[in-house]
């Protein structure tokens, strides 16, 4: 209230003195000429507080314009007519002056506020083309990448196929008896199998950097990814002795199965690398809480402490001695990349009676619980 | 004098492949044609009438999917696919689009020759009517009695677990995607219903595998089905 009362407060006050001088000096000049300063004042105070105290000031000028400055003199009667008609006339030009004047202001802010608007809607619309044209590079960019990496990949792996499939053809037609040509073709094609995994790993690996490792979830159990795996991880396996305990109450799970056994296939290959044939490799899966946790064991001579993070690096390898296959170092680094696209977790952990048992976590999410 | 081997249309736009490939079946016995794309593997199929087509997904012009898609407007002809790893939902589509199996590239010759043979066993004149008892490797099928031995045991199956194995049993060494098969037990308004299909699989590999943890029968195909292997 006070705060609204204000301005008319000031308003009377900056009239009232304006008055004051004119009465004061009124010897100086004629009536009319107090009633422009008048006029003025009122203009001032319109600028200044808007149009409510103008008209408030114009009703003081108007009064006082009459008692001090319209014979006779110190009443608010008029004589003469054609002081009835000045007093009409500064009335109304004084209401009109202060209304104009407060409108003219009010307007002036009405701009003022628009220019401001315009220059921030100016600045976000600036803002967003350069963000849009970042995108668009962006992905342009991504796909040119994409785009690259596939162009790559469909020319190493082309000849690769020939390769493969020419080596395998003349192996599978050689008489038993020539172990010399067997034992080259053998590596031939051995290790065109080893030049296929470091594609695919690069790929992968090239793909997970770039944020486009390509996760595609849907409803599947965990016995089927083991199986996947294992299925794959045979071949590496066949001198191990393997144990799967999978519960059989696990719910189904939202994941992408090929990655997963991707996961577990990596962590199989390992088990096979740093344990002596004949031991044990083991893969069990089980519910806690709400993370579904998948681990492979193996009887191997375990992982210093100091190396578990390490070991999820790029191009980490562990120490395999001279008599077996070396990977790539990838592996794992893939692994942990696919783990933590599914918001899961993946460390390493002291077996118990030795060895190493490398677990997996994710939240189960969406998973629903089996029925059968 | 009438060539009686069985002929084999190989489609693949990399001429080393379809040498090599070519190569390979013609010193297994098979009888072969290379196409270079999808548009002139057409014309040899229609031409030469191969008992299997074995095709490259990705070709330029007509590729490897809507060569399926015509061939299969016109023919139970099997169909394998060359996939690449990143293919895979196009070779889904492809399985789903009629083609019978898939392998992946770059891949072993003794792996394709054990697909080939598979499917061309499949289609051998000899697959027993419906009604009749048969044999299919380590499974008795006695469809009028309702009943399936496996390895001289009989199991004991729901009706819709016997359709389903029925189903594996002929449809036996081919990649059955999920969509064909819930379309097939469930009918064309299950496809969505996975859940249906994983359970069931589960409950018949409880059923039919000496060891339900390592399927040897019943093997799943990641993202894609399941392959329905017979044993011995």
């Amino acid at each position: 209230m006070i705060k609204r009362l204000k301005p008319y407060a000031f308003a009377t006050l900056l009239a009232d003195a304006t008055i004051g001088i004119l009465v004061l000096t009124r010897h100086y000049f004629d009536d009319t000429t107090a009633a422009l300063v008048m006029v003025l004042a009122i203009m001032a105070i319109a600028l200044l507080w808007k149009s409510g105290p103008a008209l408030w000031a114009s009703v003081i000028c108007t009064l006082c314009y009459n008692y001090y400055f319209i014979v006779p003199y110190g009443t608010l009667n008029i004589e003469a007519r054609e002081d009835v008609v000045a007093f009409i006339a500064f009335t109304a030009i004084s209401i009109i002056m202060g209304q104009l004047s407060a409108r003219v202001e009010a307007r002036a802010i009405q701009a003022e506020a628009r220019r401001i608007e315009i220059e921030m809607l100016y600045d976000k619309l600036r803002l967003a083309t350069e963000e849009a044209a970042e995108a668009e590079l962006l992905r342009r960019s991504e796909k040119l990448k994409s785009a690259l990496l596939d162009a790559v990949t469909h020319d190493l792996r082309t000849p690769l196929t020939s390769i493969k499939a020419a080596v395998t053809t003349i192996l599978s037609e050689l008489p038993k008896e020539d172990d010399y040509q067997r034992e080259l073709l053998q590596v031939i094609d051995e290790e065109s199998d080893r030049l296929n995994r470091f594609i695919e790993e690069m790929m992968d690996l090239a793909r997970l950097e770039n944020g486009g490792l390509d996760i595609r979830r849907s409803e599947t159990t965990v016995s089927e990814i083991v199986e996947t795996a294992l299925d794959r991880a045979a071949p590496l396996l066949v001198n191990h002795q393997v144990e799967v305990n999978i519960d059989p109450l696990l719910p189904t799970m939202a994941v992408d199965a090929v990655a997963f056994s991707q996961v577990l296939y990596s962590l199989l290959d390992n088990a096979s690398k740093y344990s002596q044939p004949g031991s044990l490799v083991s893969v069990s899966a089980r519910l806690q809480d709400s993370l579904l946790i998948v681990s492979v064991h193996d009887a191997g001579s375990g992982i210093p402490k100091e190396l578990r993070e390490r070991v999820f690096d790029k191009f980490f390898r562990g120490n395999l001695g001279s008599t077996k296959r070396a990977g790539f170092g990838l592996g794992l680094s893939i692994a942990k990349g696919i783990v933590e696209a599914h918001s899961g977790r993946i460390w390493i952990e002291d077996a118990a009676g030795g060895g190493t048992s490398v677990l997996v976590s994710i939240p189960i999410g969406s998973a629903r619980v089996r029925t059968a | 004098m009438t060539d009686s081997r069985d002929r084999i249309l190989v489609v693949d736009d990399e001429p080393q492949i379809g040498k090599v490939v070519r190569r390979a079946l013609e010193s297994r016995g098979f009888d072969v044609r290379v196409a270079p794309d999808g548009e002139s593997a057409l014309d040899s199929f229609r031409s030469w009438q191969p008992q299997l087509v074995i095709s490259d997904l990705a070709m330029p012009n007509v590729d490897g999917l809507t060569l399926c898609t015509r061939i299969r407007k016109s023919s139970a002809v099997p169909i394998i696919v060359l996939s690449v790893k990143g293919e895979e939902k196009t070779k889904v589509e492809a399985l789903d689009a009629g083609a019978d199996d898939y392998v992946t590239k770059p891949f072993g010759m003794d792996e394709l020759l054990a697909r080939v043979r598979a499917l061309l066993r499949r289609v051998e004149p000899s697959q027993p009517a419906s009604e009749e008892d048969f044999v299919a490797g380590d499974f008795q099928v006695r469809p009028k009695q309702h009943r399936i031995l496996v390895r001289g045991q009989e199991v004991h199956l729901t009706p819709k677990e016997y359709d389903l194995l029925l189903y594996f049993i002929a449809h036996r060494d081919r990649v059955l995607t999920h969509k064909t098969i819930l379309t097939a037990i469930w009918g064309p308004n299950s496809v969505s219903q996975g859940e249906y299909l994983r359970v069931f699989v589960g409950q018949l590999r409880k059923k039919i595998e000496p060891n339900p943890n390592r399927p040897q029968y019943l093997k799943t195909e990641p993202w894609i089905g399941y392959r329905f292997q017979v044993g011995l």
